[in-house]
Order: C-alpha cells, then structure tokens, then sequence
C-alpha cells in the first residue's frame, strides 16, 4: 500500500524547512481575511439574539427597527418561508432541527431571533437593539447532571428526554470481570472551553451572474457550498464557496452557522453583497463551545494495580445542540480513546451526549481526545496511589512495547505503529532530571511545592467525518496541472486556517513532480477551483491531502516522462526528473524541460508519442483503505486512517499561599510519523499545549442557575507570552506502514496532554494534602481549596 | 420578559479630522462615533489594522500613534486630529523589515490575524526598557496570539532584538 504514494524521486523540499508561502504577505498587511472584503453596494448584518437561556418567543415587533433611517429590511424565522432546516444525517441520534433563527422558542442566551439588514454595522447594531421580543421563560437545563435527570425541563418537546445521543452497549463480560475483582471507581469532569481563534466568524455572501458566492470564514468550501444547498433553494451548482485568509479554526470553524446561511439568504434577497463580521461578545455565545465532558471510570484492579477491564460511562454537554455538523462526535471520540496506548482488552463505554441551554458545543482541537486521557491518566496515577505501586511502573506493566504491534484496541483502533513506551521512557527520563534540579532549588521555601506528572497518549488523526455527520466519509482530493510554461497548478479540497496547509501542498507537489517549488500555484479553498474534498478537520490534511496528491502527481509524472522519452529518444525507465528537467540518469544532458513537455501535451501536440492524449494534469482521490465509517455489532470501528502518539511530562511549582500553578518544564515527545516541514509541526506542538495549557489552568466558560453566560472574554484567559512556558520538544518517527509516506497528523498532540500531566503533577506536589483532583480547569482559587489553611 | 424599550437614533455628526498616515496627509470628514479601526480599515482601506475584540484586549487592533503603540478598537478617529499614525502597512517600504524577517525566518506567526498588532507594538517600544527574556515576555504580554503558543514569537524577537535566550 505504502508503495503506491512514493514521490518519484530524492526529496528537495519534504523534510526541510521550506519558508511559508502567505508570510510576506501576511507580514505586511496583505493578506485578505473575510472582514477586509468590501464589493461596491456592501450591506451588513447585524444579529438580534436571545438574551435569556430558555424561552417562548410570544411575540416579535421589528418595526421600530426598520423605521432607522439606513435600515434595509429587519428580518425573523417566519420570513424564512423557503429556508429548510440543517438536515440531521444520523438515525442513531434525536434531531434538533436547527433553523437559522429561532422559531417558536430560545434554547440558549445568543440564540439568533433577528436580523437587520442595513448600511452599515453602525446602523445595523443600533437598529438590532430596537428589536422587542418578548419571551415567556421557561426553566433552564445548565449542567449536563440535570439534563441527565428523567424529569428534567425538555428543550425539544418532540423528544423523550434530553440526550441527542444514548449508547449503551452490552456491557455483561465486562460486568463479570468486575463482579470477581478489586473495582475502583473515579469521576472525572473538564471544563467548557471554546478554540478561541483571533478572528471572530465572518461571511460576505453576493450574487454574482446569477448565482451565489459565499466568502467565509469555514473550514471545508465543498461541505459548506452541499449544507447551504440543503438549506437555501438554490442548486449547488449556483453556489460558490470561496474561503480567502482564515485567522484560524481549530474546529470551531468546522460548522455552517446560521449567520452563513442568513448573508446568503439577505444577498439573494436583496440582490447586494451582504457581510457579517461577528464581534467577540457575540464569540462568547455563538461560536461553538467544547469538551464540558464527565467520565465516570469503573476498573477491575489486579493486585500490582494493572487494570483488567474497565467500564466507562461517558456524558457530553452539547449545549442547545442546534448547530451542523451536530456536536455529538467527541463524546464518541473520547469513548475511542479510554483504553489510551494500554494493553486494556475488555472496555466498554456507554455515550451520553445531552442538551441544556447552553450555547451550542461543537468542534474544538483535541476533540474529544483531551478528556479521556485526563480521566485515565489521572486514574492511573490515583491506582498507583490507592494500591502502593509506582506510577511509572505501573504504566510500563501495561504500556504496548513495539512487539505488541499492530495492535487493535478494545474500541476497535488500528495502532499499526508507534513509539509508546519509548517516548514515555524519554520524557520519564528528561522529566525526572528536570524535577530534582526543580526540587533541589525549591526545597528551602516553605511556601512552594513541585511536582512532575506525566501523560502518555495515542491520538486518532485523519478520521472519517461521518462521526460528526453520519453524511460525509473520508476522502480528499487533488488536480494537478502542468501549464504550457512549464509552471505547476495544484488545487486540493483542503484548506488554510493558518497551520501551513498551502506550504505543504507546495512542498509535497513539487518534490513528487521533481519541479522547482516556486513554479508551483497553490489552489485551495475556491469550491470553483478545486476538486470536492472534505478540508480541514481531525488533523487529516497531510496524510489524506497528501495521499490525493502523490496519486495525482504520479499520473502526471507517468506521463511527462512519456513525452519525455519520446522526445529524446530514450527509455522511459533510465530517465528522471530533477529541478523541473527530464534526462536520462546520470547525464544532465541532453536534457528536455517541463515548458517543452506541457507545450507538447498541450499546444504542439502533434509532437506528442503516437496515439497518446492531449494534456498535462491528472486529478485523484484518495480515500483510506482503513478507514471505517460505521461501528461493527459490537460497537468497534477504526475510524482513522493513523494513530500519532505522545507523551508529556509537567514540572510544576505550586504556590501554598496563592494556589498559582507555575510551569516549570514543559517536555513532549512527540511521534507524526514522517514529518514534511519541522518548524510547521515544531509550531503546531507549541500552540497546541498552549491551548492545551489554558484549558487546564484558566479557560472555562460559566453559567448560572439561570443559563446566563457568566464569561467575557476579558474572563476567558487565553494564555499570553508570560503564562506560557518554553517547551522542550523530542521527535520520535515511527512511519506507519498504511498511509502516504508514513505521514501521521500533527494537529492535536500538544492539546490533548496538558490536563492530564499537570492534574498529576498537582497530585504529586500536593500528595501530603490528599487532594482530590478530578477536573478542570485546575484555577488558583481551586487549588488553594485543597491547601489546608493551617499547615504544619 | 421584553427587551429594552425604542429609544430614537440620533443621527451621528460628523468631524474633520487632518493627520499623517503612513507618511502621507489624509483630511477626512469623520463620524464622531467612528472608531479609530472602523476609519483605517473602511475608509482608508488599510486593512492591516485587524480587530480582534473590539475591547482593547486581544491588541490586534495595534497601531503607532505618535510613536505609542496604542489599540485603534478602543479610540475614536475623531481623537487623531492632527496625529501621526503608522499601521502595519507602513513598516517598511520595501521588502521586510528586519523584525518582519525575523518574524518569517523564525516561525513567528500561523494564521497571521494577530500578527500585525504583535509587529505594531514591537516596532514601538523601545527594547532597553525590557530587558532579559522576562521582559521580551513583557513586551508582547498585551498581545494574544492562539496558534503559535509564542514559541515562534519569542525566538523572532530574539533575532531581532539580538538576545540570545539563556539557558
């Protein structure tokens, strides 16, 4: 298999640091987000939302608002008279049937009532605020232990409780391993979290020779250009989705918000661009929200504290669920990952993914994964504790060795390679050097204690979108087409948030095509431009995205070397093709160039070998063998194409008065497999445990008893410069055997840790307190509360 | 419950502003409720100047005025009379600066969004007054970046304050 995805020939750019191609642009200015587009004849939208968590809409007076001079047109859900609902794809959940506004009631504070269509912003806001609802209230759900209660408030009256989503699997071998074992028992809960990029949604939507062109900010252009097809009344061949500089997404831009729509719908209407520029109180309570995930463990021990099976219940708090794709996957996800890299044959996880009135959860790095390696990374180090046995041996007595692979976890996860128990051995080792000379320094300051805690963790990458959809699989694809210059166009489905996702196509087409990287064009992102892909979600790109390329780039090289040896009057098998030059190998000359070949094949094609076609460019798809979409009876799937690994290792000072965390050494060791660009995944480590970090320590979105959002983003602290420590990377390269040169996905392993390896760092800091350290975020004001006030 | 009241529009008035922006003279007739980012980005077109959260805390919206660096979400354009403004377009005039090199050698920015407000606010400072790494940290403590978790940020500083980080 791996055999089929080579690059043709000895690598110039893959592997090296190949420089960005946006930075110059983005460095001065120039770079074109969503918000800097402005077409003659532009209006903008504002949006009337809820201000209260659950509600009857009774009434809706909007004339006021459109009285304001500059108002075009204020508009409700009963204007949306040829608006269908998202569709809802999964037999196996209830369906919310979200609408781009809220029709007869409000599920969450943000829901979207209204909007103004007007001028300008200036005016479309004050207009916004002329807008009267009136609500009758009803009693809100705001944790997901009250939405699990039977007579809990229903946001949806249609359905028979609120859980979207209720899996309960067989779970009697494992209840009988347990009945004749030692079981211990943990609850595990992490806080709400939401990705936070720097810029807020937006979409600009007009209509242009009859059709419409979306400009947004969303992660996928095909999946975005069906759902409005779905949506709106317009065919999908009269919708353009175009996505211009993106100022990241981290997920939270994997969904088609009703603002998407709602541009769209005003732009037909009104026959003028239309652009939304969400600002960032509207972020707080519109964009999709995160984790908010409880896991309860049960876990029959062996006597050395091995774990011989465990039982998992796993609760997501979707929130008001109305968003698409639904949010119900990384409950799924986290059901994927319980067992962690671990030889843990019997596991079984029930998923219970319920509403409340709470802003919609969606997508969010780590997805998932981040909550089951706190909770079983914890758990761990709390059996260590509870039996008597050393954590770290305890994880080797059950950590998988490289003979122990391929190995196919209790879920159904096909880890054909890895560095498990030697990336964990490595940051053990750097980890307990760093917390001795960390000890060493603080052990005459009576006020501070250190600790190291360790996470060691596989992660899905490249996974089947049909988790989140139950619709879209796995695929991606690529053109590539050589011009008569002898320049190179590459067009892919995926996209550029920012992650580099455009260097690496670059990179990978001009090494497999054996051309110069500066005459190759990149295309993404354009759903006129670029062959149907799924874009960018579960850190896929390089290895979905690259297999669609060198599958592309190796029928386009057959045939350059066809034409090549016709014109030089040599055999195909000795040529090859070096810097955008074809010769017979070992003698540069004589020597033909991509210019004379792509004009043969495409201008002096009676020039070209007997009977061959006209044209240079080959498009391909590439969808993993491997890769499953839907459970076997027993609940098991494989649902990623790779598997990367981590491990992560915190040194940790904790103040006694404050409670303040500081970082003291942050140690990953990380395994992608091969890696294409080191500064790029270097630069996706860091800001994923930066994110990773502010989950755990600040970042947690609150609500009262009332469903009032309690968070502003001056509350939400995202990590800045002072916060963030400097964090020592170790690259382990373990290829795997099934995918594109060996390549893994790089996105989520820095996030996925964090919580874990300082929830145990904090436990051993603090081990003479006891402290009991089940969630997140771990806050001053929560760790000071396990300090006795009277401390001897 | 129901929401607030009508209450009437009032409709803005406007002011004449006369500045430099970028080196060159630009007279307009402004809003008086226009914010200083809404005049850059919509009127003069520059839109470099990028808007994060429009509460003067993310510091994407950082400009130079007068030689400050200062968030243009939180000012009104009226409040520039008579100033000198440099955005990031006006950086460098050709090719990139050395802190904007630094910035693309070293990794220092992913999606880009924040990075014009990180340049602003370096090239305005001056770095004595932030001596150590501690205090490259301090520099760019009132800039949010989400991708790069400062890594790359930090080493282009380095580079281009020549300071080689210690141990």
């Amino acid at each position: 298999m791996a055999d089929t995805f080579e690059l043709g020939g000895r690598p110039v750019y893959t592997g090296a640091h190949v420089t960005r191609r946006q930075d110059d642009a983005l460095l001065s200015g120039q770079g074109t987000y969503v918000a800097d587009l402005r077409p003659g004849g532009m209006a903008e939208m504002a949006v009337v939302r809820s201000p209260i968590a659950h509600g009857r809409i009774t009434a809706i007076r909007t004339a006021a608002a459109a009285a304001v001079d500059g108002v075009i047109e204020v508009i409700t859900a009963a204007d949306l008279t040829d608006v269908a609902p998202y569709p809802n794809f999964a037999a196996y959940t209830q369906t919310p049937g979200t609408f781009p506004l809220a029709q007869d009631k409000v599920r969450y504070a943000g829901s979207p009532v209204a909007v103004v269509l007007a001028e300008n912003r200036y005016i479309a806001e004050d207009a916004a605020e002329l807008v009267e609802v009136d609500y009758t209230e009803l009693p809100a759900v705001t944790s997901l232990e009250a939405a699990l209660e039977p007579d809990s408030p229903r946001l949806f009256e249609d359905w028979t409780n609120n859980r979207l989503l209720d899996l309960q699997p067989d779970d009697s071998e494992v209840a009988a391993i347990l009945a004749g074992n030692r079981v211990l028992r943990r609850r595990y809960k992490m806080g709400r979290h939401t990705a936070m990029p720097m810029e807020t949604r937006a979409a600009l939507a007009e209509v242009h020779n009859g059709r419409l062109h979306l400009w947004c900010t969303n992660q996928h252009a095909h999946i975005a250009r069906t759902t409005l097809s779905y949506v709106l009344p317009l065919a999908e061949r009269d919708i353009r989705v175009v996505i211009p500089y993106v100022g990241g997404g981290f997920g939270l831009k994997q969904h088609l918000y009703p603002e998407d729509v709602l541009v769209s719908w005003l732009a037909l209407r009104h026959r003028r661009p239309v652009r939304f520029v969400e600002d960032r109180a509207e972020h707080m309570i519109a964009a999709a929200h995160a984790r908010d995930h409880m896991i309860d463990i049960e876990a029959a021990i062996a006597d050395d504290g091995r774990i011989l099976a465990m039982r998992v219940q796993v609760v997501q708090d979707l929130g008001s669920a109305e968003i698409f794709p639904g949010a119900w996957c990384p409950a799924l996800t986290t059901a994927a990952h319980m067992t962690g890299p671990y030889d843990i044959r019997d596991c079984v996880v029930s998923v219970a993914a319920v509403t409340t009135n709470k802003t919609p959860g969606g997508s969010y790095r780590g997805f998932g994964v981040p909550e089951a390696v706190f909770a079983l990374e914890r758990f761990i180090d709390e059996i260590a504790a509870e039996v008597g046995v050393d954590r770290l041996d305890l994880r080797r007595s059950m950590l998988l060795q490289p003979a122990d692979l391929p190995y196919t976890t209790a879920s159904g996860a096909l880890l054909d390679s890895g560095s498990f128990a030697e990336s964990f051995e490595r940051v053990v080792e750097m980890g307990e050097d760093a917390y001795r000379q960390a000890g060493a320094h603080y052990r005459s300051d009576p006020d501070s204690r250190v600790g190291v805690g360790y996470a060691v963790l596989f992660e899905g990458v490249s996974p089947t979108h049909h988790g989140a959809s139950a619709h879209w699989m796995g695929h991606e694809s690529c053109t590539i087409e050589v011009q008569p210059d002898g320049g190179v166009r590459v067009a892919s489905g995926v996209t550029d948030q920012g992650q580099g996702t455009t260097t690496f196509v670059a990179t990978l087409t001009a090494d497999a095509l054996g051309v110069p990287i500066e005459t190759v064009r990149v295309e993404l992102a354009d759903s006129d431009a670029t062959p149907y892909g799924l874009g960018a979600f579960g850190s896929r790109q390089a290895v979905i995205g690259g297999g669609a390329i060198l599958l592309a780039a190796a029928d386009v090289r057959g045939k350059v070397k066809k034409i090549a040896a016709h014109m030089l009057e040599a055999p195909e098998d000795d040529l090859v093709i070096e810097a955008g030059r074809v010769h017979v190998a070992g003698s540069p000359v004589p020597a033909v160039t991509m210019a004379e070949i792509a004009t043969t094949a495409v201008i002096r094609t009676i020039d070209l070998p007997p009977g061959m076609e006209p044209g240079l460019e080959a498009t391909a798809r590439y969808e993993p063998e491997l890769m499953e979409h839907t459970p076997d009876e027993k609940g098991r799937i494989n649902a990623n194409a790779a598997y990367a690994n981590a491990a992560h290792a915190a040194v940790i000072r904790v103040d006694l008065g404050t409670g303040e965390i500081e970082i003291l050494d942050y140690i990953l060791a990380h395994d992608c497999g091969r890696v294409i660009n080191p500064p790029i995944v270097d630069g996706q480590i860091w800001g994923g445990i930066a994110q990773g970090l502010g989950g755990t320590l600040y970042e947690d979105l609150c609500f009262n008893d009332l469903g009032q959002p309690q968070t502003a983003f001056m509350d939400y602290l995202v990590p800045s410069a002072v916060e963030m420590p400097d964090v020592v990377i170790e690259h382990f390269e373990s290829p795997s055997p099934n995918t594109p040169l060996g390549m893994k996905g790089v996105g989520e392993g820095g996030t996925v840790g964090p919580a874990a390896a300082i929830g145990n760092a904090l436990a051993q800091a603090l081990a003479e307190f006891s402290p009991q350290i089940h969630e997140t975020p771990l806050s001053p004001a929560v760790v000071r509360a396990m300090i006795p006030d009277q401390r001897t | 419950m129901t929401a607030p009241k009508a209450r009437r529009v009032e409709p803005s008035v406007e002011v004449p502003i006369s500045l430099t922006v970028n080196g060159e003279a630009v007279e307009a007739m402004v809003p008086a409720r226009q914010l200083l980012a809404d005049f850059l980005r919509e009127e003069l077109r520059l839109t470099g100047t990028h808007v994060g959260c429009e509460q003067g805390i993310c510091g994407a919206c950082t400009i130079n005025l007068d030689g400050e660096p200062v968030r243009s979400c939180i000012m009104l354009a009226a409040q520039v009379d008579g100033s000198a403004i440099t955005t990031v377009e006006g950086l460098s005039s050709e090719g990139l600066s050395p802190l904007q090199q630094a910035f693309k050698d070293n990794h220092g920015l992913q999606c880009g969004f924040c990075t014009p407000g990180f340049l602003m606010t370096l090239s305005t400072i001056d770095p004595e007054e932030y001596p150590g790494e501690e205090g490259i940290r301090e520099a760019i403590s009132g800039n949010l970046c989400r991708c790069t978790g400062y890594g790359g940020i930090l080493q282009a500083v380095r580079t281009a304050w020549d300071r080689p980080q210690d141990g």
